[in-house]
């Protein structure tokens, strides 16, 4: 079946497509200050950062313990894992999982969470459902079955429209994810405008709690050191070095930059 | 008196550049940084907009090295008045006494801080400061231990450690500080060196093996280390001249040490050419090697 080519008034894309670009633009940018206001503040204690720099500490020493005399890096092993009284053997932290109900700080982060970012995108959804009603707005550049059309074509109650036909509402829902990009050139990373990550946070949101995994971080590092050893890369330091001369450009008081500037 | 913009001819953009890098390469040219910040700030203050506050803090400090009280009140003022209950300005307040040498207000001072944030760093680190200034070696090192046992990755704590137990020669645990900072940093080639002369001055034919490895570790990072070349010749003769090595350690051992020899005159020879006593300082070259030739008695 041949498909009729539409042609679409060019008023459409002047006062609907653009608009609607721009709407989810600003609101985007709006959401990202208002989170920025409303952000309390996280207060780590001195468990949790020593905790994660002894992390760090055991980490360096499993990929740089070349550098270090094989008796030290030995030494440093012993220390962690030994059978009985290691460091990552020993240590064992009280473990409160951060549910939302026991932790009054993590419920009104939610909340929070919840009004700046769902909220605002149902409201403006709905609204630009409301106005931008009963025409087409574009045309997906790739076909779509039928199944579709009661999702896409919200206002458009044309039985042999082709699916790929769709209104003003999905183009926004498609602006608010397109975006995304845009908002990391424009706000830098981590913005609070980020939607679709913000969702991903959610849905894995439980298994993201770092406090808990402390536990678990600590035997992946023990296991991590057991399997390391040590090899020492100063073992021909010396053949490396003498096998040319060394290289003396730029040493002289002639070749340096003097005074300030 | 002239200004440093007329002195170098230079526009005050590039002052706040030299400043942000000495700022990030973490300088203490402290006489520099005053004449060029303190004309920055008394001259172009509106132009610098939110970099100011950085410098003030910069310049304060370097104020304080070169006992400008004038200039690191007024610094201060400045910050305290745009930051007022800011942990980062009480630390400079506290800075100021410590160099009034009033010990214990500093110290009740970074107490309060402490109280208010235990995981605030800045005030455990200025109280170790201040036990070091009082000459307590002994208690700031326990102090440094203890903070180090809670943030064991902090460089520079460790490096000051390190310089603490050189100072009362425990040399073992002096090596196992620069051994973390090695870790923490394997290309830099100032911890090899100075771990090289630790071992080198703990002696034994076993940290002398250990200094060889590490000069040379330097000097493969760096081949400009003049003192690792030193060291390099000073601790191969050393094992050269040692009555109980095998034959082909001595042997080995001699051949790096004349190695070392030839690039310090190769490097003499270089740093005179052109002049005209190049002749005369080669002369004295060789004579400083061979007076550093080791015997052994």
């Amino acid at each position: 079946m041949a498909e009729p080519e539409l042609l679409l008034d060019s008023n459409i894309r002047l006062w609907v497509v653009l608009p609607i670009v721009f709407i989810t633009f600003l609101v985007g940018v709006i959401r990202h200050y208002v989170s920025i206001l409303l952000q309390s503040d996280k207060k780590l204690t001195l468990e949790q950062v020593s905790d994660s720099q002894v992390l760090i500490r055991s980490r360096i020493l499993r990929e740089n313990g070349k550098y270090i005399p094989k008796q030290s890096f030995l030494m440093r092993k012993f220390y962690f894992n030994n059978q009985d009284d290691g460091f990552f053997k020993k240590t064992k932290r009280k473990v409160v999982p951060p549910s939302p109900m026991t932790d009054p700080s993590m419920l009104t982060d939610m909340m929070k969470g919840n009004v700046t970012n769902v909220l605002p995108m149902i409201l403006i959804g709905g609204w630009i459902n409301w106005t931008f009603s009963g025409f087409v707005t574009t045309k997906v550049p790739f076909p779509l079955t039928l199944r579709f059309k009661p999702m896409l074509q919200q206002g458009i109650e044309l039985l042999s429209l082709d699916a790929s036909w769709v209104s003003s509402a999905s183009w926004y829902f498609l602006n608010v994810f397109g975006l995304r990009s845009m908002y990391s050139l424009i706000l830098g990373q981590d913005n609070g405008a980020d939607q679709s990550r913000i969702m991903q946070d959610q849905m894995s949101g439980a298994a993201m709690a770092m406090p808990a995994d402390t536990n678990k971080a600590f035997k992946a590092e023990w296991e991590a050191l057991e399997l390391t050893d040590h090899q020492w890369a100063l073992e021909n330091v010396e053949e490396d070095l003498m096998s040319k001369d060394l290289d003396l450009s730029g040493m002289f008081s002639k070749d340096l930059p003097s005074g300030i500037f | 008196m002239a200004s440093i913009s007329e002195l170098y001819d230079v526009t005050w953009e590039e002052m706040r550049d030299k400043l942000r890098k000495w700022r990030e390469e973490n300088y203490r040219n402290s006489e520099q940084i005053v004449d060029v910040g303190e004309e920055l700030i008394s001259e172009h203050a509106s132009k610098l907009g939110d970099d100011i506050w950085i410098i003030y803090e910069q310049v304060m400090i370097a104020a304080l090295d070169c006992s400008r009280d004038d200039l690191a009140w007024s610094c201060l003022q400045e910050l305290k008045r745009q930051f007022p209950d800011s942990h980062r300005v009480k630390r400079l307040v506290g800075m100021r006494l410590e160099a009034l040498e009033r010990y214990e207000d500093a110290n009740k001072l970074y107490d309060s801080v402490l109280q208010d944030d235990p995981t605030n760093t800045a005030a455990r680190k200025r109280k170790i400061s201040i036990l070091r200034a009082q000459g307590r070696n002994t208690d700031a090192i326990r102090e440094l231990n203890e903070y180090l046992e809670q943030f064991v990755g902090d460089q520079e704590a460790w490096h000051e450690l390190s310089e603490l137990y050189i100072n009362e020669h425990d040399y073992a645990k002096a090596a196992f500080c620069l051994e973390e900072l090695m870790m923490t940093n394997p290309h830099n080639h100032l911890y090899c060196e100075q771990y090289a002369e630790v071992k080198y001055t703990q002696g034994g034919m076993e940290n002398m093996e250990l200094a060889r490895k590490y000069f040379a570790q330097a000097l493969k990072l760096n081949n400009r280390n003049m003192r690792a070349l030193f060291g390099l010749y000073m601790s191969a003769s050393h094992i050269a001249a040692n009555t109980k090595v095998s034959a082909k350690v001595k042997k080995d051992n001699v051949k790096y040490a004349a190695w070392a020899a030839s690039q310090i005159n190769r490097a003499y020879q270089l740093a005179g050419r052109g002049k005209k006593e190049n002749k005369c300082s080669m002369k004295a070259v060789e004579e400083m090697l061979e007076s550093m030739h080791i015997t052994m008695s």
